[in-house]
């Protein structure tokens, strides 16, 4: 007995700390996308993500703009680089090119005789024997302290009709999610348990509508919404997201149904209930976990969507989804701020995950397991 | 009205239509067309019963001839025509694809795909189902693993990046690499062949998710009897997996396998986003975007080419669907 | 110091978004150096009140804000509405939008190429009678404009479909000019000067050229930028229009000579940051940020007059970077030839307010209305120059109208296999390193494909 507790609890181990390296693989790529958020574009570009907790020494430019005076035959400038503010210059220098070739404290010989001095708390005295014509730049190292802000996520939320897209959003996605749900559950339980002749042959046309690109369907689709008079709208949205997202509700629940316990369904039939009232009755609540799951795919699959919202809906910013949004008006031509991207990234995946987490215990939870006994 | 009513009332109106046909109609067939309590009730029962079927499945199928196999059979009509449209030329762009290197190329990425990328998901996924099943916090890692389902394509490509650019300040592949002593940028993304298996790790990261919430459902739904028999029989942990629980779960690892590898048949954005299809990573599903709208001949001939590579699974799927009826 | 820079840029945002919100016009009629007098003319001689013309475009973001003024004061003036959209994937939209009939009223195109095919289609309607007229007299260079907008209808006939609105200028090189003058580089004024100039900065053992390819799914269309203004400036503009057409092949030896004069630049590993393999992937967007590093990661960057927008924030285009003519070669004797692009509009669902529109952008106003807001140069010949927002801008003007030879986008008049397919993904593959007669060659194939 001993031996068999010992085995199971080193294997225990094992299994804790392969999940801890598992789901530590899998979340440092979203990590990286979390911290770049909070940056801006210059923080992203100058380092890594994984370093933004620790400062940085950062080289920075600055125009002394004081006004030159005359000292002993040379024209002087002198100035803070911080103004304002404070800091600390670790090393500085006169040229772009060079910008920390000098310590602080030190004083850095120029061209045509011009000399910089600089001390650590960003003081400076820039001397020329020649007239300052143009304010010269001075440049310094400074450690620059990890800095994380909001403005990624104040200007996404704050772009005008942002709460306006989060509703047309919800609008398409909720019945686009529950429609094709009821429509297919039917269908799945009749293929799964219904007898009719073509039953092999529906199964095989829905494996093999699953892999139709999207893409083939778009033209014809809205044509016909057109010639049907429904147009651009939300029902038109609706009726195109069940009729993509079917064939894959329809194969998963069917697959789902088709392993639910025969003798169950067998024995309410020999009872007396009809197939109406089976699948009311005993297969809709045994399957849950099925539907449940799918239902998460299919909200996640339309959430998601960018083509068919664009396709479907009308483009007027009255019925924009978040998706177009903020793919259309917020990053266009931001395409290269990569803090913005990543802040929408993040706020369009809230909700789903919102909606996952409460889902998920029905997920996992094993209903049927539980019935069956 | 305010948006979130009107919202709200065409849910209702939405859901509830669906939910009334179904009742409707089923009323319909038992109390007025074949009523029960009429001279002949064993027959209308038969007779119902030979309908119904049919009735269950009427908004399906309706929705898929609609949707998907009206504009498949247009668009077979029409990868026989030419660019423009206006010339038939039977077989041309399925022959002219043929001899394309760049279709070669796709189609060769496109089997690794195929091989990689579910086995690699369905993998992860019932491990991932299988270690977290008895684990305390196992929901907590369930979920974790389970995020980058939720992130869009393009989300995702823009996550990747993080990962992969060779700029050591951004990505951070790089940057290891720079810890580890290396003195030159590396742009995996452009190391030929190999960059085709950095892409694929995108998808397994995202799909893993997915097939690890279907398969736990399914390992919670074996009986508890068969695998406290094989305990009691003296079987250790790796046996009850492979011998017990594995071969119970078999149609649902079929199912999740089929559903990625018509994914990956089907995903062009991450190659679109990361690489443009450039340094030999084309796929066919980007492959036919770069002709979509501009040559649709071409465009929906690939398209077929694509359905045609999914017929084994399809005769799969009907051999496991048989298996399960008898 | 960053921090106070976006302050400012955000309160400027908020204000301007406020003033639209309130339904003011930027500026009042009557104010400032704009052409009022057409302007007003144009207000008493149009009323569409209720009706809407519906346009979609490429304009996203910070330039859908700008062009949404320009709008205003057409709304202001007919009472009509206007609902603007724009799109990053115009180009599969609007073909989608237009063969399902619910297109817009008006399309704005980025690329003639694409505007020629729906054409062809059937599916744009030509411009009123008279327009290409007006712009032959009306726009500096006219009769070009009206060519690159007239093309084949449905039954073949050459018809005026396009009408031009808003001109980039790529011929660009930006530099920063604190950079040039503290390493006391000077502006090059012929080609040969800029590639001694280019060697002098690697001998000084720094790094001359940011280049970035990476744009997503279009990658490699910088390359075809540099490999176009090549062309220009190794032949004659005659042998370009050949190119062009596809008269002269894409396989031609003059045409693999302006890829290799590309070549020259981006496949030398001293020439460019981050070594030449990393041109093909580095985001065209975050390659001129290598300019303004400190120290700079390099000191030269060939790009089209839009780029600015992709400077970091609160760079100050003047001061903070500027930018000089892409020269010349003195020994070839053509001149100063200067690449271009733009959009154009074209009538996808005509109305009698679209018609109006189209009146609209004939006005100076309509210009100088966006010009005051900066990122815009026109060819109109009407508008008053003091409206550019800038002196950068203005200087461009002159870049575009002191041209002895003013070429299109080659890679914009192509088919889009070929000018938004084949050339791009060739071009990344020359800069990865295949040869470029092989790329070439295989250009040519794809294009004899589709004939």
């Amino acid at each position: 007995m001993d031996n068999i507790a010992g085995t199971k609890s080193s294997l225990n181990w094992a299994v804790q700390i392969s999940v801890i390296l598992l789901v530590v693989i899998w979340l440092i790529p979203t990590v990286g996308l979390l911290v770049s958020s909070f940056r801006d574009r210059d923080a992203i570009t100058n380092s890594g993500w994984w370093l933004s907790a620790l400062p940085v020494e950062q080289n920075f430019a600055v125009k002394a703009e004081g006004e030159p005076v005359s000292k002993d035959g040379v024209n002087v400038i002198e100035g803070n680089v911080f103004g304002e503010g404070s800091g600390t210059v670790s090393k500085f220098g006169g040229r772009r090119a060079a910008p920390d070739a000098f310590k602080a404290g030190e004083t850095a010989e120029l061209t045509k005789g011009r000399t910089l001095t600089m001390q650590s708390n960003g003081d400076y005295v820039y001397t020329s024997p020649a007239e300052i014509k143009r304010a010269p730049s001075v440049y310094f190292a400074a450690a620059q302290p990890p800095e994380f802000s909001m403005v990624n996520y104040e200007t996404i939320m704050g772009s005008a009709n942002m709460d306006r897209a989060f509703i047309n959003t919800l609008t398409v996605t909720i019945p686009a999610t529950i429609i094709p749900i009821l429509i297919a559950a039917f269908a799945a339980y009749a293929l799964a348990w219904m007898d009719f002749p073509g039953r092999g042959l529906l199964i095989a046309v829905v494996v093999g509508l699953l892999v139709v690109p999207l893409q083939l369907a778009l033209v014809p689709m809205l044509k016909l919404h057109n010639a049907m008079g429904v147009g651009q709208s939300f029902l038109g949205i609706w009726m195109a997201h069940t009729g993509f997202g079917l064939p894959l509700a329809i194969y998963l629940l069917r697959n789902y149904m088709v392993g639910l316990p025969r003798d169950i369904i067998e024995s309410a039939k020999v009872d007396g209930a009809t197939d109406f009232q089976v699948f009311t009755k005993i297969v809709l609540p045994l399957s849950f976990p099925a539907l449940a799951s799918f239902a998460i795919f299919q909200f996640l699959w339309t959430w998601n969507d960018l083509l068919v919202a664009k396709v479907f809906l009308p483009s007027n910013s009255e019925s924009w989804v978040m998706t177009v949004k903020i793919a259309d008006d917020l990053l266009g031509s931001r395409g290269g701020d990569w803090g913005i991207l990543a802040a929408a990234a993040f706020i369009s995946i809230a909700v789903p995950l919102i909606v996952f987490f409460t889902m998920q215990r029905y997920l996992v939870r094993g209903l049927l397991a539980g019935s069956v006994k | 009205m305010s948006p979130i009513i009107q919202g709200l009332l065409t849910i209702v109106i939405g859901v509830g239509g669906c939910v009334g046909y179904f009742y409707a109609s089923n009323l319909l067939l038992d109390k007025v067309i074949f009523p029960v309590q009429s001279k002949n009730p064993g027959k209308n029962i038969n007779r119902a019963n030979m309908v119904r079927p049919w009735l269950f499945l009427f908004p399906a199928m309706f929705a898929l001839t609609l949707y998907l196999i009206y504009p498949v059979v247009g668009s077979f009509y029409r990868s026989l025509f030419n660019r423009s449209g206006d010339e038939f030329i039977a077989f041309g762009n399925y022959v002219s694809l043929g001899q394309d290197p760049g279709f070669r190329t796709a189609f060769l990425n496109n089997f690794m795909w195929m091989l990689v990328v579910p086995a690699a998901s369905t993998f992860f996924g019932l491990l991932v189902a299988q270690l977290t099943d008895r684990l305390k916090w196992g929901n907590i890692a369930k979920s974790l693993i389970f995020m980058p389902m939720a992130i869009s394509f393009v989300g995702a490509s823009l996550i990747w990046r993080f990962m992969y650019a060779n700029n050591p300040d951004i990505g951070l592949l790089n940057a290891i690499r720079f810890a580890m002593g290396a003195t030159e940028a590396l742009d995996v993304l452009q190391v030929q062949f190999w960059n085709n298996f950095f892409l694929m790790v995108i998808l397994i990261w995202i799909q893993t998710g997915f097939a690890m919430v279907i398969l736990s459902g399914a390992l919670r739904g074996i009986p508890e009897e068969t695998i406290e028999a094989a305990i009691i029989d003296g079987a250790n942990p790796f046996q009850i997996f492979f011998k017990i629980k594995v071969p119970q779960i078999m149609g649902t690892i079929v199912v999740v396998w089929t559903t990625i590898t018509i994914l990956v048949l089907k995903v062009f954005d991450i190659v679109y986003t990361m690489t443009g299809g450039n340094f030999g990573t084309e796929i066919l599903p980007s492959y036919m975007m770069s002709y979509m709208f501009r040559d649709d001949g071409r465009a929906t001939a690939v398209a077929f080419v694509i359905m045609i590579i999914v017929l084994p699974v399809m005769v799969w799927n009907i051999r496991q669907a048989r298996a399960e009826m008898k | 110091m960053t921090k106070t820079y976006l302050t400012g840029a955000m309160a400027l945002a908020l204000m301007s978004t406020t003033a639209l919100a309130d339904g003011h016009l930027p500026f009042a009629p009557g104010e400032g150096a704009f052409s009022w007098d057409s302007y007003t003319a144009f207000a008493e001689a149009n009323d569409f009140s209720g009706q809407t013309v519906e346009i979609t475009g490429p304009w996203t973001g910070n330039e859908k804000e700008k062009f949404d003024k320009v709008v205003a004061y057409f709304e202001e003036a007919t009472g009509a509405d206007v609902n603007y959209s724009g799109s990053d994937s115009f180009e599969q939209d609007i073909v989608v939008s237009t063969r399902a009939g619910s297109a817009p009223n008006l399309a704005v195109f980025p690329q003639p190429g694409l505007a020629a095919d729906l054409a062809s289609q059937g599916l744009l309607t030509p411009l009123p009678e008279g327009t290409d007229d007006w712009i032959a007299s009306n726009f500096a260079a006219g009769p070009s404009w009206v060519d690159l907008g007239t093309y084949a209808d449905k039954d073949g006939n050459d018809q005026t479909f396009g009408m031009f609105y808003r001109v980039d200028l790529k011929s660009l090189v930006w530099y920063s000019p604190e950079a040039f003058d503290e390493a006391g580089y000077d502006i090059p004024e012929t080609m040969e000067d800029l590639k001694a100039l280019t060697d002098q900065i690697v001998a000084d053992g720094e790094t001359p050229w940011c280049i970035g390819l990476g744009s997503g799914a279009a990658t490699g269309w910088p390359a075809t930028d540099w490999v176009e203004d090549m062309m220009l400036r190794t032949n004659s503009p005659a042998d370009y229009d050949a190119w062009v057409a596809n008269e002269m092949k894409f396989d031609d030896p003059k045409v693999i000579a302006a890829i290799e004069e590309f070549g020259a630049f981006a496949r030398n590993d001293d020439y460019v940051d981050g070594g030449a393999s990393a041109v093909a992937n580095t985001d065209f967007r975050d390659s001129p940020t290598g300019l303004f590093a400190i120290p700079p990661k390099c000191y030269m960057h060939r790009q089209a007059s839009f780029i600015p927008a992709f400077f970091p924030e609160g760079t100050v285009v003047g001061e903070d970077a500027d930018f000089f003519y892409f020269p010349a070669y003195a020994e070839k004797d053509l001149g100063k030839p200067v690449l271009g692009a733009g959009t154009l509009f074209a009538i996808t669902n005509p109305s009698d307010a679209t018609t109006a529109f189209l009146e609209f952008l004939k006005l100076p106003i309509a210009h100088e209305s966006w010009m005051v807001q900066g990122g815009f140069l026109t060819a109109h010949a009407g508008v008053n120059l003091e409206t550019y927002q800038d002196d950068s801008l203005r200087a461009q003007g002159g870049i575009l109208q002191n041209a002895t030879t003013f070429r299109f986008d080659a890679s914009d008049l192509m088919p889009a296999e070929i000018g938004a397919g084949a050339f791009w993904t060739g071009m990344v593959d020359y800069t990865t390193g295949k040869d470029a007669a092989e790329v070439a060659k295989a250009i040519q194939e794809r294009w004899d494909a589709l004939n």
